[in-house]
């Protein structure tokens, strides 16, 4: 019988969240190397039809929901309970993860309750020479380190967000089986989730995002970004020197004190892309950047160069968008 | 604009100690382990009258020791001879020295001196990484049993009259408006029998207790220059094996600077790296802080430097690694202050224990941190830490080699207030005379005093566009301040009060705009300072501060002409990363 890989797969109030189908491409890609099965599990309270629903539109041999009233809301307590219980019955040789906060709470709980090692926050994965090699990077990315393990035990990793393509999935039609979870003692209540005063935002969950700097001049002129944004149907974004000046808030700041984000179009306008704005935006699939200094260092990494005003371009944009979409 | 102040009306909690030394840099861990010795030997002859290590502490801003720490560095061993014979086989070594040379570069061409002048032989030297080479000696001051507190900053001096009673540690978790958040905790009174002070370069606390006790005015028949300062600018890079080779050093003057500026650069060769391709190599610049045209940028410096055909054929095919500042004191023997007084000693670059000729310090700074740590074990031993005790440290210092070593060069420095040409002039008569030159004591001016305003230098020639505003970079072998600067791993915690106290920014935004165009963007190697336009008055501009960019160099509190600026420590843990510096 071939082993498996569990890919545990995360939803918050019935939605599934859509990282966890980046780790359903991975765990696909790796399944080509090695011959193995691919299922997935959802963890959760009474709300997992839909999110076990999407999962089952994926090339998987089955989708697992893995449920108890106790579970809703999340505790890492009750997710490693339930988990342990649920992995050491299936005994899949391989569980990936995305590389969440939730994940990042629970799972280190959950591969040392079971004396397993846990790989985070990888990057790529693949089979060679009957071992897997996970890839994780090191010293803000300068190096990339190769890490097989050891042991015989199921082994744990995490992908690190855009290490693969959502809409990489390959489609499928997979049953869907309930689970009852095993329960046990919670030692923690979780007081109810609160936003901050101001919309949270959450840049990390954006396809589309349209990102200003200080070639916007002046704060009034940020809605001809918004237009924009409106438009295409995206999130507003900025560089520092915006969020400094308090004309966004700090959520939507990208670069190294802000969000790494990976979206499948990132619109630079007025950036001139300093190197501690291009490392939290350099990951994203397309890049479009709209600056009028034809040397800016943004024009280095995208895919589309615009060199003009602003000012004229993205009006003119935002119109042939609308008229685009009907 | 808030900036970080201290907080009224919070309680905080009271240690009482032996020994804190404010600093974990070369002169604070060789205070530290020196102690330690003393310590170690009088338990031994005294089995019943036993001192304790456990109330000494040694304060460190950075989250590691070593983390802040940046040099060139070349090592004269003299004193880790004494410290710790054996530190040879143990300590973190890049190379013994093989080579140095000394250049004089034009804007094209370079001369290379036919001999190396004397001070600047480096024979019997070591090429070190201050980084390494501290976060060893950090290791060898926790084995001997004293605590580090790494992350915890002097941030103010608790005086009673002219005693100092100790050091307050920063507060943590107060955010960008002075208020305590839901993680604040107050910081701790440290209360020892002495205070220590080994902040390095341009210390708060040290200008602290010299603005609070009068330190640097004339008076006792003794009169000081003030101190003067450089900033070193520097790159470490990984260059192709056989372009400059472990223990290679060279240092050059001249091109980019030009004869109105002081200031110079270094090339050390480092170790080898695994694989035989390549090795680290220390390159950096130093600008004397007492330039006159107030567009100098000292970034600008490097990077025109590194476009000089004798450097860039040196540079082909390497590497940035990483990159830091952070000034130095060059005032020399004459510009040093008290050493010691009632419950303080000041040690290292704090007290400007440093000889600018050979430019050198850190062994002076270790030297001077044992001869205080036997200062202070007196003190121990005999329950008296009064000004009369401690005043024994300057008697040690001026009985020492140190005294040997920088009093011969006390007028070094000042001999280029006139320029490089008369500077070196001044240099061979000094050297004729024991140091003595003309006056035995030739007098300096602050270097901030010495910048012109914008109307003043409009005369000046045109061919130094090379020193002047941002360098553009190439972004192979030349970089923008902006790309330097993330190499220098800098994090603060965002949400905290800005730590460079501007006492009045009307000034910034009306008066220094005009006399000498806001200097700050381009002296600061960090981009900390930035003129933007003003939102709420188009059309004018206002100083903004990125303050979480600071790479603690002081260059600020330094050079600001109207002298309004006070770096003060942000919370403890946040500044540069400067691994292999």
């Amino acid at each position: 019988m071939a082993e498996t890989i569990l890919v545990i797969a995360e939803q918050r109030e019935g939605k599934l969240n859509r990282v966890s189908l980046e780790t359903v491409a991975g765990a696909q890609a790796l399944a080509k190397q090695t011959g193995w099965t691919v299922e997935a599990a959802v963890v959760g309270g009474e709300s997992l039809a839909a999110p076990a629903a999407e999962l089952a539109k994926t090339a998987v041999a089955k989708v697992y929901a893995v449920e108890d009233a106790s579970l809703e809301p999340y505790t890492p307590d009750g997710f490693v309970t339930a988990l342990k219980a649920f992995i050491e019955s299936r005994r899949p040789k391989l569980v990936l993860l995305p590389h969440t906060y939730q994940v990042r709470d629970f799972a280190p709980k959950l591969a040392a309750t079971l004396g397993a090692a846990l790989v985070s926050d990888a990057v790529g994965c693949r089979y060679e020479g009957g071992k897997l090699i996970f890839t994780r990077q090191m010293f803000q990315g300068k190096y990339a380190a190769d890490i097989s393990v050891a042991g015989d035990g199921p082994c744990f990793a995490s992908f690190q967000s855009g290490a693969y393509r959502a809409d990489q999935v390959a489609a499928g039609d997979a049953p869907v089986e309930k689970v009852s979870a095993t329960t046990g003692e919670i030692r923690t209540r979780p007081e109810a989730p609160f936003k901050e005063v101001q919309q949270a935002v959450d840049l990390s969950q954006a396809g589309i995002i349209v990102s200003v700097g200080r070639g916007i001049k002046e704060l009034k002129n940020i809605e001809i970004a918004q237009a924009l944004a409106d438009a295409l149907g995206g999130e507003l974004a900025a560089s520092r020197p915006i969020c400094d000046a308090g004309w966004l808030p700090m959520a939507r700041q990208v670069g190294s004190s802000g969000q790494t984000v990976s979206p499948k179009l990132y619109l630079a306008i007025g950036i001139s892309g300093a190197i501690q704005h291009v490392v939290g935006m350099k990951g994203s699939r397309n890049i479009i950047a709209i600056n009028k200094d034809a040397e800016a260092p943004i024009f280095e990494i995208a895919d589309v160069a615009v060199v003009g005003n602003l000012f004229d371009i993205v009006p003119a944009l935002t119109e042939e968008v609308k008229k685009a979409k009907g | 604009m808030i900036f970080r102040t201290p907080l009224e009306g919070i309680e905080h909690p009271q240690m009482e100690a032996d020994v804190v030394i404010v600093g974990g840099g070369p002169a604070g861990m060789a205070c530290a382990l020196r102690l330690a010795q003393l310590i170690a030997a009088h338990n031994a002859a005294h089995p019943d009258a036993q001192l304790s290590k456990e109330n000494i502490y040694v304060l460190e801003k950075a989250r590691e020791i070593g983390q802040h720490c940046l040099s060139g560095a070349v090592l004269d061993p003299r004193s880790m001879d004494e410290l710790l014979p054996e530190w040879r086989t143990e300590a973190p070594i890049e190379a013994e020295v093989t080579s140095d040379s000394v250049y004089y570069l034009t804007r094209k061409s370079a001369f290379k001196a036919p001999i190396t002048p004397p001070p600047m032989q480096d024979h019997g030297n070591y090429v070190i990484s201050l980084n390494r080479f501290t976060k060893w000696l950090g290791e060898k001051v926790e084995a001997a049993g004293i605590t580090l507190f790494s992350g915890f900053a002097g941030s103010e001096l608790l005086l009673d009259g002219s005693r100092v009673l100790g050091v307050r540690t920063d507060d943590k978790g107060v955010d960008k408006t002075n208020r305590p958040k839901s993680n604040f905790e107050p910081g701790y009174d440290l209360k020892p029998k002495v205070t220590i002070l080994a902040e390095g370069t341009r210390g708060s606390l040290t200008k602290q207790l010299c603005e609070r006790l009068g330190l640097l005015e004339n008076r006792d028949g003794v009169i000081r220059n003030p101190m003067t300062y450089g900033v070193g600018v520097k790159e470490l890079w990984e260059l192709p094996s056989g372009r400059i080779r472990p223990g290679e050093v060279l240092y050059t003057m001249g091109y980019p600077l030009t004869t109105m500026e002081y200031g110079g650069a270094w090339i050390y060769g480092g170790a080898e790296n695994p694989g035989g391709k390549d090795n680290t190599v220390s390159l950096g610049f130093v600008t004397g802080l007492d330039y006159p045209d107030p567009r100098t940028d000292p970034q600008h410096v490097l990077q025109s430097f590194k476009q000089h055909p004798f450097v860039l054929r040196l540079l082909q095919g390497g590497k940035m690694v990483r990159y830091g500042a952070k000034t130095m004191p060059n005032g020399g023997w004459w510009a040093m202050p008290p050493l010691g007084g009632d419950g303080w000693m000041i040690v290292g670059d704090a007290a400007g224990f440093l000889n600018s000729q050979r430019l050198k310090g850190i062994h002076l700074a270790i030297k001077s941190g044992m001869l205080a740590a036997e200062t202070a074990f007196e003190a121990l031993t005999s329950g008296d830490s009064s000004a009369k005790q401690l005043a024994k440290f300057q008697q040690k210092v001026e009985s020492s080699w140190i005294r040997q070593e920088l009093y011969p060069v006390r007028n070094f420095h000042q001999g280029f207030e006139h320029g490089f040409v008369s500077g070196v002039l001044n240099t061979g008569l000094l050297m004729a005379t024991g140091g003595y030159g003309l006056r035995n004591r030739y007098p300096a001016h602050a270097g901030h005093e010495r910048m012109r305003p914008l109307w003043d230098i409009m005369g000046y020639p045109k061919s130094r566009e090379q020193l002047l505003g941002p360098a553009k970079g190439d972004g192979q072998l030349t970089f923008d301040k902006l790309t330097d600067l993330y190499h220098s791993g800098t994090r603060h915690e965002e949400d905290q009060p800005a730590h460079l106290i501007i006492h009045n920014t009307d000034i910034c935004n009306t008066r220094c705009t005009r006399e000498y165009g806001n200097p700050c963007q381009h002296f600061c190697p960090a981009n900390v300072y930035e003129m933007v336009e003003d939102a709420d008055a188009p059309g004018t501009r206002r100083i903004h501060l990125n303050a979480a960019n600071c790479v603690h160099c002081k260059t600020c509190d330094i050079m600001d002409p109207y002298q309004i600026i006070d770096w003060v420590p942000p919370e403890g843990g946040g500044g540069p990363s400067y691994d292999g510096m």
